[in-house]
């Protein structure tokens, strides 16, 4: 964060607000004094196209295969590529090949990828199919095991077919596919330099050697990230950028007054909070729209009072959602019935809200599945609310008051955030808010989020026909039957309740209007490849 | 006076153990885990397992200690769970000059800013100027420096445009760039000291200048100038010397926030990272560096009486 050339926007900033006059006077002297001294920092800044963009979310590593943060894939994104990207052209998100040219489907369970001739890494390593193939088995059966291991269970085989040409064969036909392998959210697609990991082992993550369209460079820690155009990119004209620098940064105002004082190009997350001080700052630009989300609140189905279906759907049936999303979104998110998204083009209903399908507010509705509960006394639970996540205890505090209504007196407890995700893993809760984000495919929307006694199911839920859809559908690769068994399992999901889901969220970014050429793409990504700055 | 050093350092030995095993064992006891909070959300209880084993974390706690505390006095810090970056390197060398740069400057900035108002509001005791110092004071102490750092930041760097809102740049590299950017967080962390400073000096004076040998240097006719500035306030010296050396503990809590606030990569920023991914090595080497730097600046304040105070060389 050397080379902010705080001096140019002070002077700049000056000349406009005092005159010239003023600004020789008082500040002349200072400026005179620190140029003399002669900063290297600075003559960098001077260089066309650096940009510096916040980050304010915590970043674990840079190793694609190993980080579960979308704030550490937005940088590797800029790093690294996938076998396939996602694309958005503002309506539909789509799957296309990246470092593949080609992607054929032999039969519906064999897939052929030819690769881009003459792509190497940043270490100056050939990405082949040789390197296809050592990613895809580092995820499958690596060792550390890594976190997205899951998305490859099903692939059975790969053949080199030519240095080029790489064959996966899978088990069963494999609908998740075109997220597994993309480079972004998936992850397990990414393709890493085989040299690089051999060199680095597990430092790999703070070493990240990709074919992107830059290179890493260095990683302060609670500092910045440095990045550095690849010039040898393999797509045409890009990256535009010479330089860019993710600058770490906590707390989210500091970045939003260094973006209104043009210290830094823009954030990668722009709180909700913060969203309509952006919209009025007429210097910077918002990006934003509802992403592949959904956020709810979970009830523990492994225990009383919400091992009794009838009360869990009286609590799905009371909130009122509109005044959730006016309270604890500001008003940005939209009213979600059913956990599919907006982004998932081909499952998402547009018309949700008059299909009669999920789960809406009817207080009626919610008293007589109160009347029919087992317990028809004050039922008093436990609501474990942490400062964490995109909207902090504003979902407990709004939620606790609807609850009072049909009887069941809410204790909301405070806890820190380390706490609280060790307490829900563990199941030691009656209520808990919370949200699965940057999903583009129904399957890893609910499969094995609610998955019979899958690792990632807190709330305990049980049913085997909601497996079954979901496990039928990961085979079907007509998008209109696999619609079908999604709908099935989600009819299940919102009719025994284990959770009541309340809102798709918006994921903001924010840039200033400098920043041009910026592709945004629903799935929380701050890829750089054509942005360049005026 | 040996045997005194010796004890001294025995002494500072024991209470550093004692510290080490404190925040070894609060951390530990506290409810979180580590690697749930490295693997996000979305993760295999394989990928779980396998973090665990190779982090260590299923040995049992005193092994655990034990390790690390025997590494650690080999100058072995550990490397990071999450960033796998040596902790000596970062945590000493990188973070530690950073704080210090900070805390410096913001007692540098007390001192300069606190004692002459103190002085000036002695001299002028019970005067409108006084009184007005006083209510700055009294403000300055019951401001929250995360509050008062976000409206400086707000009025100095958006509205005006003065000064960069975030960043470090070490002054012992280039000093201007660097002084530019630490005085915004060195006026938000030395508010409370200002204020404190100016009440100590005010209050001292006060009682000072109603010595006889003030009123002996008045009657020999020198100059009130010299009266107060030479004969006066030397004498605050060992209250503040004393004041300063015990507020060390909340001028480094001071620094979490102003970090975090200006986003400088300290040791304050460290410990909450830390604290938050419950990185017990990261928090080791923080605690330790914190409480060294406490007990080391309080031994300073100790061995300093006697050059401030020339009655107090005497009884040698």
């Amino acid at each position: 964060m050397t080379d902010i050339d705080h001096r140019k926007i002070l002077a700049e900033r000056l000349s406009t607000q005092l005159g010239r006059r003023t600004l020789l006077k008082g500040m002349g002297a200072g400026i005179v004094a620190a140029g003399v001294s002669g900063i290297p920092g600075v003559a960098r800044a001077q260089q066309s196209g650096h940009i510096k963009i916040a980050s304010v979310k915590v970043i674990d590593t840079l190793d694609p295969h190993f980080t579960g943060f979308l704030s550490a894939i937005q940088i590797i994104n800029n790093i690294h590529n996938g076998l396939l990207k996602i694309t958005y052209d503002g309506e539909t998100v789509r799957f296309e090949p990246d470092l593949a040219e080609t992607w054929d489907l032999e039969d519906d369970k064999t897939h052929l990828f030819k690769l881009r001739d003459g792509v190497k890494f940043h270490d100056g390593t050939p990405c082949d199919a040789e390197a296809v193939k050592f990613s895809l088995l580092r995820v499958r059966d690596g060792k550390p095991t890594s976190p997205h291991a899951w998305k490859l269970s099903l692939l059975d085989e790969i053949e080199i077919v030519d240095p080029l040409t790489v064959r996966l064969k899978f088990s069963k036909p494999y609908a998740f596919l075109p997220v597994a392998l993309n480079g972004s959210t998936g992850r397990a697609g990414t393709i890493v330099s085989p040299a690089a990991v051999e060199k680095y082992g597990t430092e790999y993550g703070r070493n990240p050697v990709g074919t992107g369209p830059f290179k890493f460079v260095s990683w302060k820690e609670n500092d910045a990230i440095e990045l550095e155009a690849n010039p040898d990119y393999f797509e045409p004209g890009l990256p535009k950028l010479e330089r860019a620098t993710f600058v770490l940064m906590r707390e989210a105002s500091t970045a939003l007054a260094a973006l209104f004082s043009g210290q830094i190009d823009g954030m990668t997350d722009c709180p909700m909070q913060l969203v309509d001080q952006v919209a009025a700052f007429p210097e910077a630009e918002l990006y934003g729209a509802i992403e592949g989300n959904y956020t709810f609140v979970g009830m523990n189905c492994r225990r009383a009072p919400f091992d009794d279906m009838n009360l869990r759907r009286a609590v799905a049936w009371a909130l009122d959602r509109e005044t959730l999303v006016k309270q604890a979104y500001f008003g940005k998110a939209q009213q979600a019935y059913t956990p599919i998204s907006p982004p998932m083009s081909g499952f998402f209903d547009p018309n949700i809200a008059e299909s009669g399908r999920g789960q809406w507010f009817d207080l009626v509705k919610a008293k007589e599945f109160r009347s029919k509960a087992a317990n028809q006394g004050e039922v008093e639970v436990n609501y474990i609310m942490a400062e964490r996540g995109p909207v902090g205890t504003r979902i407990a505090q709004t939620v606790a008051p609807m609850l009072e209504q049909i009887g069941i007196k809410v204790n909301l407890e405070l806890i820190e955030p380390a706490a609280w995700v060790s307490r829900r893993n563990s199941g030691e809760f009656d209520l808990y808010d919370f949200e699965w984000v940057a999903d583009l495919d129904p399957d890893e929307t609910i499969y094995p989020e609610f998955k019979s006694d899958g690792a990632w199911n807190f709330c305990g839920w049980k049913n085997t026909d909601f497996d079954d859809y979901c496990a039928k559908a990961q085979v079907v690769l007509d998008v209109a039957e696999r619609r079908k068994l999604y709908y099935a399992a989600e009819d299940l999901l919102m009719d025994e309740a284990p959770i009541a889901v309340m809102a798709h969220m918006p994921i903001y970014k924010v840039f200033s209007k400098k920043v041009q050429g910026f592709n945004y793409i629903p799935a929380d990504l701050v890829n750089l490849h054509t942005v360049s700055l005026a | 006076m040996l045997l005194h050093a010796l004890a001294r350092i025995g002494q500072t030995l024991a209470v550093l153990f004692v510290v080490s095993v404190a925040s070894f064992g609060l951390l530990k006891l506290a409810p979180g885990d580590p690697v749930q909070i490295m693997l996000g959300s979305e993760y295999s209880p394989e990928a779980y397992e396998s973090l665990v084993a190779e982090m260590g974390l299923d040995q049992p706690f005193l092994v655990q200690y034990a390790h690390w505390a025997l590494n650690f006095v080999q100058g072995d810090w550990g490397t990071s769970f999450v960033a796998h970056t040596d902790i000596f390197t970062h945590a000493f060398k990188e973070a530690l000059p950073v704080t210090l740069t900070l805390a410096s400057f913001s007692l540098a900035f007390a001192i300069l800013i606190g004692v002459p108002l103190g002085v000036l509001s002695a001299v002028k005791k019970d005067t409108a100027f006084d009184a007005g110092a006083a209510v700055f004071a009294l403000t300055g102490t019951a401001f929250p420096s995360f509050l008062l750092g976000i409206l400086l930041i707000w009025f100095f760097g958006v509205k005006l445009g003065l000064f960069p809102v975030m960043g470090y740049v070490s002054p012992w590299q280039d000093f201007w760039t660097g002084i530019y950017h630490i005085i915004l967080p060195s006026l938000t962390l030395s508010t409370y000291f200002i204020a404190m400073i100016t009440r100590l000096t005010r209050a001292t004076l006060i009682e000072v200048l109603e010595q006889p040998y003030i009123a002996a240097a008045r009657a020999r006719g020198e100059p009130n100038w010299r009266v107060i500035w030479v004969h006066g306030v030397r004498n605050i010296a060992m209250p503040l010397v004393t004041i300063l050396g015990l507020q060390l503990g909340v001028l480094l809590q001071g620094t979490v926030l102003t970090e975090t606030v200006f986003n400088l990569p300290g040791i304050g920023q460290m410990l909450t990272s830390a604290v938050l991914g419950r990185e017990y090595a990261v928090v080791q080497a923080g605690v330790m560096m914190t409480a060294t730097l406490f007990i080391g600046v309080n031994l300073l304040v100790d061995l300093s009486y006697p050059l401030l105070d020339p009655r107090l060389r005497d009884r040698k």
